[in-house]
């Protein structure tokens, strides 16, 4: 279970001297396999696309990365319990724009003055919190409750009143992007303080690559490799790992994703920590609010709409997270949002068309599903 | 006792929660604006509903088997667009049109079938990525461009017969056509079992995966033809069509009362599911309701009718613990 | 008599280990033969041949004289092989008609004749006195009549042969006397019947002849008349009776440990009370439906209790599950695979699960892994559970016996003081039985309380300081280890007599 279930074949395999078959499979089933297939798709495309390997693509991979799988790390949870969380998306809209009414510095009439948050919450001279001390923090702290409160009505409903997570999570999804957009009436508040933009922006390590000699380094040729964004991923990623593998509380949301009714007969306190999931769920969505939203330099209320779910799920599924529970680990999921992301990038560095770019998606979730299901069929035949 | 009475009053309220809410909904919108129940209005629903409706019978026969399609809104698009290419570059008339738009639905129908039946993958992810296949062909067939119809599309979208617009008519068949499937056909039949027990079914012999396939491509041929009705309205297609539709879809079917966990629900769930979300919408835009406030008051009605389903089925789970002696 | 079916030298392995090997028999048509035998004595296997599930290693299968290989269980009942299982296989949303015609609808211009289907299933429904609308959901039906409409199916595809397995389990004594009646009526219709049970009481009262396995051989095949259950034992086991339970280690202490009074639920439970001592291992024995395990889940906390009182150690057991386990109230459900075990997790996962929260500070702060690991690992050998590496390998790896020590073995990480369990036995073979039977009495010498819910009469007259009988909801006889008597006891498992018997608990 520690193991996510899949290293267990893996290690009852090992024998003194590998053939290549049984090497072939041990690749094949290890953690790292969706790792060594993204390096070995970066590794085939580098000689087709000499920009892929350049600092500032590598730079924008990662950029890219961070955002998604900060909410990718909540679906893990909801996955490993035999759930799913439509409602991600709009909980990244709701909050980016919760937080940017409360930050904005000022507003313009123009845009939002057809607002209902307009003169009560937010007006010409910005948001309730412009230019207080410790005001981004207070921000971040309104956004996180926004989102918990989310994610606990939805545990709620799902584990109290036995509603399908399903449906529960697409009504919060419909109900929270329409508030999202009332809030604002569909505009995008903009005019962020400066220090909630480092957030998403702001670097600590950067590399130049160019000469050494001038006097000034071109901004453009900068590149940002330790960035927030990268420090509150790998730290959010981190956490969940520990709270996965390591705590009480993980061990009970694995035990619940393989068999609720044992897990409920041996005492595991099945409906609080459904909902504690759920509230995780919302909460790595805020987060990922603030990194998408700082990076937009906007409160967006459509920020998570259209495909972004679709990416969250995509890319946790790809890792090898299972959609009937009992089965997920985070470094899964890094590896999947890896992948996706990667993958993304390489087709728009092809300069295909965002229709490509769909397609190619689409095939490569349906062969990762494919890999998956053999690779259950050799675990279990490997158990028997 | 008043136990009895009252335990007769939640079986009626759990039975028919749904058809109750529905009726309260257009009764508070008809107290508010008379319009609301006029003969024209509600006519206006039913066809306004037959978009999504049609393709929520189709939904049906997949939640059925306990199956989901996610793919039915790119379907919507690409469908149409195939006939639609037939139609201007090869001068295919409307109805031939809509029989290369059905056909197309059903191909993309098929191909969803042998990803989930012949290579086992399960429908949500294989759904879930011909989503943005069907889509991107589509994209991809028109440059992401908007497309234009023949004129005669349009003639064809906004007749009527004997006074009943065309959609309507589609939309009654389809659903006459689907209960009649489903209820009286053997193969209707045996897609209730399948989604009871879908081993049991196998065992009992029942041809499991013909059937699974077979209810993939109805949903596609349906959600093809819903969105080729609707495209006939229009005159033209763009490229953000039915993108997202896939839930309004799965909500309306399960609104009128198709479980996602199979072998319950019926064709009529897709109308009174489909029929209930445009009233809720018509009605919102009939009393003045802030446009963004829209989505979500819908929202709010279908977590009211989940829930009611969700008291429904644990009600279901109490009658069903076995008394082992009289009360 | 002619033959229907009979079995020439067959022999099925697994692997290289025999499962059924050198049976010769004959099954004479229109006889109710019993079929008897301990787990694993080969009865599934050779139902599966017969059903065209698996196919013999070697040796033949003759119906009624003609070679009989069939490929797939639709070859079998194309010749007329039905089951009736303990599970049902039926579909609860589908109407009675529809289920006995699911795999053949009549049609009529692509539409299902449905008057056709009504008459045809009204015919049926008569012939097993089964008074009910045809366009009943199954649903609405009771097991006993699901039982029926599974029968109707099987008379429907003119079954010759139908193969009645468990069938008594998940019925009412009601219901079981109703599917005996049908069953008489089969055969005087010139049906054959094959009944697998372990009620070998049943197997006495219903069969013409018993053929008992072991080890996959035949090892006897007897009139019923004149073989009688404890011959039917000693066949099925091999050795007569005694030797197959430890002996027990310490007495019972006088001190009440548990308590319950007055136990009511409408419709489950009335008026039951009883006290458990410390170091006790109580029995309590009960046919099907006569709510052993229902009790068994209300004093654990898994279902409502209206009425009455229950107190651990003189204090009153109140809330759900968390707090019975808190309480010291350990459960061993009847239904490892469904509720007891994380099949697709490690033993440590399992052994753990109960304790887990002793292993961290608070439920988000660190695992003690070390601890953890030692604690389960010094609960394996304790036990002496067969496992693989038991960080890696799932437990459905495991053999029954030792899923079942994995099952019993989470709840002694916290040392309850009261031990349910329900049918701790069920599909486990001789040498793991005799293991879990040391297992309690260990938890009783060691002053725990041990309720011990059966449905083999012998097990528990084998390991109990007493025995409570239950029937109907209601408690039936109590008798004391002295006292025991197998006619007596099951006597009153068929709620013959009331309660007068033996020493109330």
């Amino acid at each position: 279970m520690n193991d996510g279930g899949l290293s267990a074949a893996h290690s009852a395999r090992e024998t003194p001297v590998p053939s290549m078959r049984q090497r072939a499979m041990r690749l094949f089933l290890s953690d790292f396999f969706v790792l060594y297939l993204s390096l070995a798709y970066f590794l085939v495309l580098m000689p087709f696309l000499p920009t892929l390997s350049n600092p500032a693509n590598i730079a924008n991979i990662l950029s890219n990365m961070w955002p998604l799988l900060v909410v990718a790390v909540g679906q893990t949870f909801v996955l490993t319990i035999a759930g799913i969380d439509l409602s991600q998306g709009s909980v990244v809209g709701f909050t980016s724009v919760v937080g940017a009414m409360l930050l904005a510095t000022t507003a313009s009439p123009d845009v939002l003055s057809n607002a209902p948050i307009w003169g009560t919450i937010i007006t010409e001279n910005g948001g309730p919190l412009a230019g207080v001390p410790g005001g981004v923090a207070i921000a971040i702290l309104v956004m996180v409750a926004a989102g918990a409160l989310i994610g606990a009505a939805n545990g709620i409903a799902i584990a109290h009143f036995q509603m399908p997570p399903f449906m529960v999570t697409l009504v919060t999804m419909i109900v929270i992007s329409a508030l999202a957009i009332y809030l604002t009436q569909s505009e995008n508040i903009r005019n962020l303080p400066e220090s909630y933009i480092q957030l998403g922006k702001g670097d600590i390590v950067s590399v130049y690559f160019g000469e050494q000699d001038e006097s000034r380094i071109p901004r453009r040729q900068i590149h940002s490799f330790v960035t927030y964004p990268m420090l509150i991923a790998v730290t959010v990623a981190i956490c969940a790992h520990v709270l996965l593998n390591r705590t009480v509380f993980g061990r009970q949301v694995f035990a619940i994703g393989i068999n609720r009714k044992a897990a409920k007969i041996s005492g595991v306190p099945v409906k609080r920590v459904i909902v504690l999931v759920f509230t995780i769920s919302a909460i790595c969505a805020t987060v990922g609010a603030i990194l998408y939203s700082t990076r937009l330099e906007a409160g967006r209320p459509t920020l998570g709409d259209g495909n972004f779910l679709l990416d969250v799920i995509g890319a946790t599924v790809i890792g090898g997270t299972s959609l009937f529970g009992g089965k997920g680990k985070i470094i899964w999921t890094v590896f999947g949002v890896f992948f996706f992301v990667l993958l993304s990038n390489t087709l728009n560095l092809m300069n295909l068309s965002s229709f490509h770019i769909d397609m190619v998606k689409g095939t490569v979730i349906v062969a990762a599903a494919l890999l998956d299901v053999l690779r259950t069929r050799l675990i279990q035949g490997d158990a028997l | 006792m008043t136990g009895s009475a009252r335990d007769r009053a939640a079986a009626v309220l759990t039975r028919h929660g749904t058809l109750l809410l529905f009726l309260l909904i257009v009764f508070v919108f008809g107290t508010q604006a008379p319009a609301f129940i006029g003969p024209e209005n509600l006519g206006n629903v039913i066809k306004q509903a037959s978009f999504i409706g049609i393709a929520a019978v189709g939904m049906v026969f997949v939640l059925l088997t306990a199956g989901i399609d996610l793919s039915v809104g790119s379907v919507m698009y690409l469908g149409p667009l195939i006939a639609g290419f037939a139609m201007r570059d090869y001068g295919v008339g409307v109805a031939g049109g809509l029989v290369v738009a059905v056909a197309a639905g059903a191909v993309m129908g098929a191909i969803n079938a042998f990803l989930i039946v012949v290579l086992k993958i399960v429908p949500f992810i294989v759904t879930l990525s011909t989503l943005f296949f069907f889509r991107g062909f589509g994209a991809y067939l028109t440059s992401s461009r908007q497309f234009d119809f023949p004129d005669e599309i349009r003639a064809f979208g906004l007749s009527s017969v004997f006074g009943v617009p065309t959609p309507i008519l589609f939309f009654v068949a389809v659903a006459l056509a689907a209960h009649l499937v489903l209820s009286r056909t053997a193969f209707g039949r045996q897609v209730y079992a399948i989604g009871n027990d879908e081993p049991a079914a196998a065992k009992a012999g029942i041809r499991v995966g013909r059937v699974k396939a077979s209810v993939y491509i109805i949903c596609s041929s349906l959600a093809a033809l819903a969105g080729f009705i609707l495209i006939a309205q229009i005159g033209r297609l763009d490229t953000g069509f039915g993108e997202g539709r896939e839930f309004d879809v799965i909500a309306a079917a399960v609104l009128g009362g198709a479980s996602l966990f199979g072998g319950f629900g019926t064709a009529f769930s897709a109308v009174i599911g489909a029929t209930m979300i445009q009233a809720v919408k018509t009605g919102l835009v009939f009393t003045g309701t802030n446009l963004y406030l829209q989505p979500m008051l819908q929202g709010l009605i279908i977590f009211a009718a989940v829930f009611l389903d969700s008291l429904r089925a644990s009600r279901l789970e109490m009658l069903r613990r076995r008394f082992i002696r009289p009360v | 008599m002619t033959e229907l079916l009979s079995f020439e030298g067959l022999r099925k392995d697994y692997f290289g280990v025999p499962a059924v090997r050198d049976l010769t028999l004959g099954i004479r048509k229109g006889e109710v033969v019993g079929v008897i035998g301990e787990n694993g004595a080969g009865k599934s296997t050779l139902m599966n041949m017969i059903g065209g599930v698996v196919a013999p290693s070697a040796g033949e299968m003759r119906w009624l004289g003609a070679l009989y290989h069939p490929r797939s269980p639709s070859d079998a009942t194309a010749r007329g092989v039905a089951f009736i299982h303990q599970e049902l296989n039926l579909f609860t949303n589908l109407t009675i008609a529809e289920n006995i015609f699911v795999d053949d609808f009549p049609s009529r211009f692509g539409l299902i004749d449905r008057t056709a289907m009504r008459q045809r299933t009204a015919d049926l429904l008569r012939q097993l006195a089964l008074d009910v609308a045809t366009e009943t959901d199954v649903e609405k039906l009771t097991p006993g009549e699901r039982q029926l409409v599974e029968i109707a199916k099987a008379l429907h595809r003119d079954a010759e042969l139908i193969i009645f397995d468990e069938p008594t389990t998940s019925l009412t004594p009601r219901e079981t006397a109703k599917l005996f009646e049908t069953i008489e009526r089969l055969k005087a219709d010139g049906k054959t019947i094959l009944y697998i049970s372990h009620i070998l009481g049943d197997v006495k009262r219903l069969c013409d002849s018993v053929v008992v396995l072991r080890d996959g051989q035949l090892v006897a095949q007897e009139k019923a008349e004149g073989f009688d259950v404890p011959d039917m034992i000693t066949a099925m086991i091999g050795r007569a009776l005694g030797g197959l339970y430890p002996e027990r280690s310490a007495a019972p202490s006088s001190d009440i440990l548990f308590s319950a009074k007055g136990l009511c639920q409408p419709g489950i439970l009335e008026d039951v009370s009883f006290d458990i001592h410390a170091g006790e291992i109580l029995g309590l024995f009960g046919l099907m439906g006569s709510g052993r395990s229902e009790m068994a889940r209300i004093v654990f906390g898994l279902d409502p209790l209206e009425q009455g009182e229950l107190t651990l150690q003189g204090n009153p057991l109140s809330g759900g599950v968390r707090a019975r386990i808190a309480s010291g109230v350990a459960f061993v459900t009847e239904d490892r695979r469904a509720e007891g075990l994380l099949m697709d997790a490690p033993t440590v996962d399992n052994l753990s699960l109960v304790s887990i929260e002793e292993f961290g500070r608070t439920s988000l702060a660190f695992l003690d892994q070390a601890r953890l690991e030692q604690s389960t690992e010094h609960l394996k050998t304790e036990m002496v559970i067969k496992a693989g590496d038991i960080r890696t390998q799932p437990v459905r790896a495991l053999s029954g016996g030792n899923q079942q020590k994995v099952v019993i073995g989470k709840w002694l990480m916290r040392q309850p003081d009261l031990f349910i369990l329900d049918e701790p036995t069920r599909g486990v073979d001789v040498g793991a039985k005799f293991e879990i039977y040391a297992i309690a009495d260990r938890l009783a010498a060691a002053g725990s309380g041990v309720l011990f819910i059966s449905s083999e009469l012998e097990e528990l007259t084998g390991m109990c300081d007493r025995i409570m009988v239950m029937n109907r909801g209601e408690v039936t006889g109590r008798f004391d280890r002295s006292d025991f008597s197998d006619r007596d006891i099951l006597a009153m498992a068929f709620g013959k007599k009331p309660e007068t018997n033996g020493v109330a608990a």
